[in-house]
């Protein structure tokens, strides 16, 4: 049985008015969705920034740009922005860069059991939630039944025994540590996939050419796997940006609010200290640090997609 | 182009729905008549800060006794713990949701609500002369007391002592110290038989602020120590404070076995090593007694002791004071079963659910008159009581006694003083600061 063509019916302007109003009405809801709970919020935030607003008596007087003047001058808000520097500078080197080395040195493993194995191994930390590694991480540093201290003493390391998270100085980083252990593995697995997607010739032509395993990562697995990079570099450094979890479970920002990042001083001046408009001027100044690092990260990796 | 348009105006008219519905839930409703007869419908919402074991179960029992007395009604129960009920109050009140009952510290916490306009004037149902303010103590009933005015149900009372094992005191040979002098000396023999001498976690802050508040009323002037609790007449330049630091920094250093580390301690794990009999003494909470001495625990009931912290020798405050003050609950001024909220907390304050409530496994000491005895409470806990009613002077917890930043200030600076990063003028100047920023 033959089968005759239906020739498509003339594409007059009301038929195609019609048409993108039926396609619009399939992406509103997101639309909507993302209007009310996304943007909405965004807005009323920088509302919010510009008012004193006393939450028992819901009484909110305006006062320009009071909050952010207040910000200025606030030793501890400046501390909280060097510690997110400091996360994300360290997650770099490791979520990013140490990830990248650790993904091409397992997926050149020859043996797939061993390949799928490691892989696995390295991502079990990024399977429990922040919070509980958290916890668990508060354990290990506590410095009378802490794992830590007790494995130090028990190899003759006594004397390096501290009370990670209850000393300013070593607070910080133990919090760190902790985190870089938890993501390190879903970044390295993300560019274990991105590797893979390499053509295999390009690494068979270049072995050929006797070109050795570190001269490949850098001329072939770097610049192949760039795009993958670029998207991780923003989501490292907004992470960096958005810290919360892991300080509020294992100091709260303390001690003497060494370990404050930008979300649990905002979250100390809402809800402890009940200033919420200042709050809400913190909540800005993360925002506009996200989005700019986000705008300027698409600049420079516009033009660099390579196509294979 | 015109699709641009279309996406944003119907984005604009959702999200002005939106915004006008809730400002439509955030009108001003009427004022709660707290003396008119109960309606004996609906759904009651109840915010407790009893989450958990042991306390969960107490309001658990008290609502299904209640419903079962009142068929329709409903007792919705929020259970929330000592630390996440800050959270939870502050954002139910950011956003209106308050529930009909909830819970609140004495203090600053209880007065941004009663000047927010959101906690029942209960004059006319629990002030002294009341039939029902007849039964709670009247030190409880004027802890809510505001301008004349009784805003909250005192539901237990609340003090700070030494708990000590009796029997690692009579192991060592020590005594119960009578100063603070002797308390610092008392140290040194227990380390020496292998006990941590106090206990002490202060990951969360607050526990250094309740031996620096008690230390503050030994050796700041009374009317001096009520005057510094308000930024508008605080000026915080008694050599006391300076005196009650450095007193502070000692106890940690001698006494603690975790020293400048203790900020990374929880207070539940000071609490366990007294309770597993690995220290000696641990700082804490009426309502912490019968926990530490739960059935289970190395210390027993037999074995546990309690003392108030010792005076300093010479100091120039109030020798008789003790820290501490009665927690209890509000009534929203805004709910419409405001009368419903007061007859459930009359049920709750009944002589024989306050018995309940101050006998283990709960051991919170009812404010009710008679409910604490001897014969229904554990003997710590009758002790302890016994004292905070015989203090010459009731203060309360540091933490929220005073505006929030200045009590966030002493609570950086206690943290700060634990782990040596400030020294007492160091953190009384901070405290100065933020003094006088909240004026």
């Amino acid at each position: 049985m033959a089968l005759t063509a239906v020739a498509p019916p003339p594409r007059t302007p009301r038929r195609v008015g019609v048409r993108r109003l039926l396609g619009l009405s399939w992406i509103l809801p997101a639309v909507v969705v993302l209007g009310v709970f996304v943007y909405l919020p965004l807005v009323q935030n920088l509302g919010f920034s510009t008012l004193e607003w006393d939450i028992y008596s819901g009484s909110q007087v305006f006062i320009g740009a009071d909050n952010y003047a207040k910000l200025v001058g606030d030793p501890i808000f400046w501390s909280s922005l060097g510690n997110n520097v400091l996360y994300a500078v360290i997650s770099l080197a490791f979520q990013v860069f140490g990830a990248i080395v650790l993904a091409a040195v397992i997926e050149s493993i020859r043996s797939d059991r061993w390949r799928r194995g490691l892989r696995a191994i390295y991502f079990v930390p990024s399977a429990i939630s922040l919070t509980v590694a958290g916890l668990l991480f508060y354990f290990i540093y506590e410095p009378n039944l802490g794992m830590l201290n007790y494995v130090l003493d028990h190899v003759g390391l006594g004397a390096w025994a501290q009370p990670w998270l209850g000393q300013e100085s070593t607070a910080m980083t133990a919090i760190i540590v902790m985190s870089q252990w938890q993501g390190f593995g879903y970044s390295t697995l993300l560019f274990a996939v991105a590797i893979q997607r390499v053509p295999s010739e390009l690494y068979e032509a270049a072995a050929i050419d006797g070109i050795g395993p570190v001269r490949r990562f850098f001329t072939i697995t770097l610049p192949l796997v760039r795009e993958m990079t670029g998207l991780m570099i923003i989501v490292t450094i907004s992470g960096a940006f958005q810290v919360f979890n892991e300080v509020m479970v294992m100091t709260s920002g303390g001690p003497n609010n060494s370990t404050q990042v930008l979300g649990t001083w905002l979250y100390r001046n809402g809800f402890v200290r009940n200033d919420f408009g200042y709050a809400a001027a913190i909540a800005t100044v993360i925002f506009v640090v996200t989005l700019g690092i986000a705008l300027v990260q698409l600049w420079i990796n516009r033009r660099r997609r390579v196509e294979w | 182009m015109h699709a641009q348009r279309f996406t944003a105006a119907a984005a604009l008219a959702a999200a002005s729905a939106l915004t006008m519905a809730g400002c439509a839930g955030g009108s001003a409703a009427p004022a709660a008549d707290v003396t008119a007869e109960p309606e004996y419908s609906g759904t009651l919402s109840i915010l407790t800060k009893f989450g958990g074991d042991p306390l969960g179960p107490y309001f658990e029992n008290l609502a299904a006794a209640y419903e079962e007395e009142h068929p329709d009604v409903t007792v919705e129960l929020i259970q929330e713990t000592d630390q996440s009920v800050k959270d939870k109050t502050k954002t139910l009140t950011a956003s209106g949701a308050l529930p009909d009952i909830y819970f609140t510290w004495t203090g600053n916490w209880a007065q941004n609500f009663i000047d927010g306009g959101l906690a029942a004037d209960l004059t006319d149902v629990i002030g002294p002369d009341t039939e029902w303010g007849a039964t709670f103590g009247e030190a409880s009933l004027s802890a809510f007391e505001v301008d004349g005015k009784y805003y909250g149900i005192p539901l237990y009372n609340n003090g700070k002592f030494m708990g000590y094992n009796t029997a690692i005191f009579e192991e060592v040979g020590i005594e119960v110290p009578t100063t603070f002098e002797e308390l610092i000396a008392s140290c040194e023999p227990l380390r020496a038989a292998g006990y941590e001498p106090i206990a002490f976690g202060n990951k969360d802050g607050w526990p250094a602020l309740h031996y620096l508040q008690q230390l503050f009323a030994y050796n700041v002037p009374s009317d001096v120590l009520h005057d510094d609790f308000s930024p508008s007449t605080a000026t915080l330049d008694d050599p006391g404070y300076i005196t009650s630091l450095e007193q502070f920094k000692t106890l940690v250093d001698e006494c603690t076995d975790t020293g400048t580390g203790t900020n990374g301690v929880l207070y539940t794990t000071a609490q366990e090593a007294l309770a597993g009999g690995r220290a000696a003494m641990y700082y804490q909470e009426i309502l912490e007694f019968d926990t530490v001495t739960a059935e289970g625990n190395t210390l027993t009931p037999e074995n546990f002791g309690i003392f108030a912290l010792p005076v300093p020798e010479g100091a120039a405050g109030e020798p008789g004071a003790i820290e501490g003050s009665p927690e209890g609950y509000l009534i929203n001024a805004k709910s419409p079963r405001a009368a419903l909220a007061v007859d459930f907390m009359k049920f709750a304050t009944t002589l024989e659910n306050a018995t309940t409530l101050s006998s283990p496994p709960y051991g919170q000491p009812s404010t009710v008159v008679g409910a604490v005895t001897p014969e229904t409470s554990s003997v710590a806990v009758f002790e302890g009581i016994t004292k905070v009613n015989e203090a010459s002077d009731l203060v309360i917890w540091l933490d929220t006694v005073t505006v929030p930043e200045v009590a966030d200030a002493w609570l950086a600076g206690g943290e700060a003083l634990i782990s040596g990063g400030s020294t007492p003028e160091e953190v009384l100047e901070s405290v100065r600061n933020a003094s006088d920023a909240a004026k």
